[in-house]
């Protein structure tokens, strides 16, 4: 249950943003893209951005989330890619195993802890409404 | 309708950069820290307390983090064990962030400790996405959980150094095999060890001195 602490940094970050520099119309939807290693859950997420944003010029807005998978780089073998998941039957969901898919090694993490506002879709209804 | 892509900072980033903030703060203290996670009751408090004896007695000086939503019992717990320790009461959060330890570390009496545990909020959920700038991540659970513990939550079991599996002692009463929860750890962790303890009698104390390096 971090997701509301994460939703009000989020839409801090994106206030703060827009007030800086305003975007020509009304914000319709805002783009996420969240990493597969990050144990948040996007209902979660999009229930308390509804509530956080009551009240503000982000109000109505829909959260697109886009997850992106575990990528990693094994040290020893030189490996660069996707990290292998273990989605056998019986494991509930997808979980990334932090392990060389090719010698096995300990690998670095390179992208799959993301959570980051990547784009904005913006109705323009010559009103400014979000400036 | 048209989109605007935004360069925008990744919040949780920033979350990794105060971690790192916090392992050179620590590492230039000559302070080994070590975040112990874990589910609530499983006996994470008793295993710092257990480890602290044994390692006073190797010479070690043992300090130790308290992390709760409310009240001092942890910390008052590490005080009469005669641990120099500090608590931190999140408030309604349900994990400890780099950040928040980042100012109780400003206040730690860091030269007087070799060893800092930090004991996270009991929760086997958010604290895996809050890095705090320790050497280790160890993770405790205990078999009077069941033995499905790591099937429950695997992002918190695929991402820490160390699974603690405490109360063995009672794993035959519960009727709960250690091994499936081991094997379970194999799968999803290549890399991470996994110990049996008994924090009340020490059994496994010795061999998780030797996984952490102590």
């Amino acid at each position: 249950m971090h997701e509301y602490s994460l939703a009000a940094a989020l839409l801090d970050a994106l206030r703060e943003r827009l007030r800086e520099r305003p975007v020509p119309g009304r914000v319709r939807k805002v783009h996420l893209r969240q990493g597969e290693l990050l144990v948040l859950s996007q209902e979660a997420l999009r229930e308390a951005w509804r509530i956080l944003t009551e009240g503000t010029e982000l109000s109505g807005t829909e959260l697109a989330i886009e997850t992106v998978p575990v990528r990693v780089k094994c040290p020893a073998c030189g490996y660069r890619g996707d990290a292998r998941y273990l989605t056998e039957e019986g494991w509930h969901f997808k979980a990334p195993i932090l392990s060389c898919p090719h010698c096995g090694g300990i690998v670095e993490i390179e992208q799959g802890r993301d959570l980051a506002i990547v784009a904005l879709t913006v109705e323009e209804d010559g009103q400014g409404a979000n400036r | 309708m048209h989109d605007i892509r935004l360069d925008f900072g990744d919040i949780l980033k920033r979350q990794l950069e105060l971690a790192e903030r916090n392992f050179a703060y620590l590492s230039k203290h000559n302070v080994r820290a070590f975040n112990v996670m874990g589910a609530i009751g499983s006996g994470k408090t008793s295993l710092i307390i257990f480890l602290s004896r044994e390692l006073k007695e190797k010479g070690y000086r043992v300090g130790a983090i308290a992390g709760d939503v409310a009240g001092d019992e942890d910390y008052r717990r590490f005080r009469e064990a005669g641990l120099v320790a500090a608590n931190i009461n999140t408030g309604n959060d349900c994990h400890l962030d780099a950040h928040r330890v980042s100012h109780v570390l400003e206040d730690f009496p860091l030269d007087d400790v070799d060893i800092l545990f930090i004991e996270n909020v009991g929760n086997l959920v958010c604290p895996a996405d809050f890095p705090l700038g320790t050497e280790a991540d160890i993770v405790v659970i205990s078999v009077t959980e069941g033995d499905d513990m790591v099937r429950k939550h695997p992002k918190i079991f695929a991402q820490t150094d160390v699974m603690v599996v405490n109360k063995v002692d009672l794993a035959e009463i519960v009727g709960v095999d250690p091994a499936r929860i081991v094997a379970d750890y194999r799968r999803i962790n290549p890399h991470g060890r996994a110990v049996l303890t008994d924090a009340r009698s020490g059994k496994g104390i010795d061999e998780l001195l030797t996984v952490l390096g102590l």
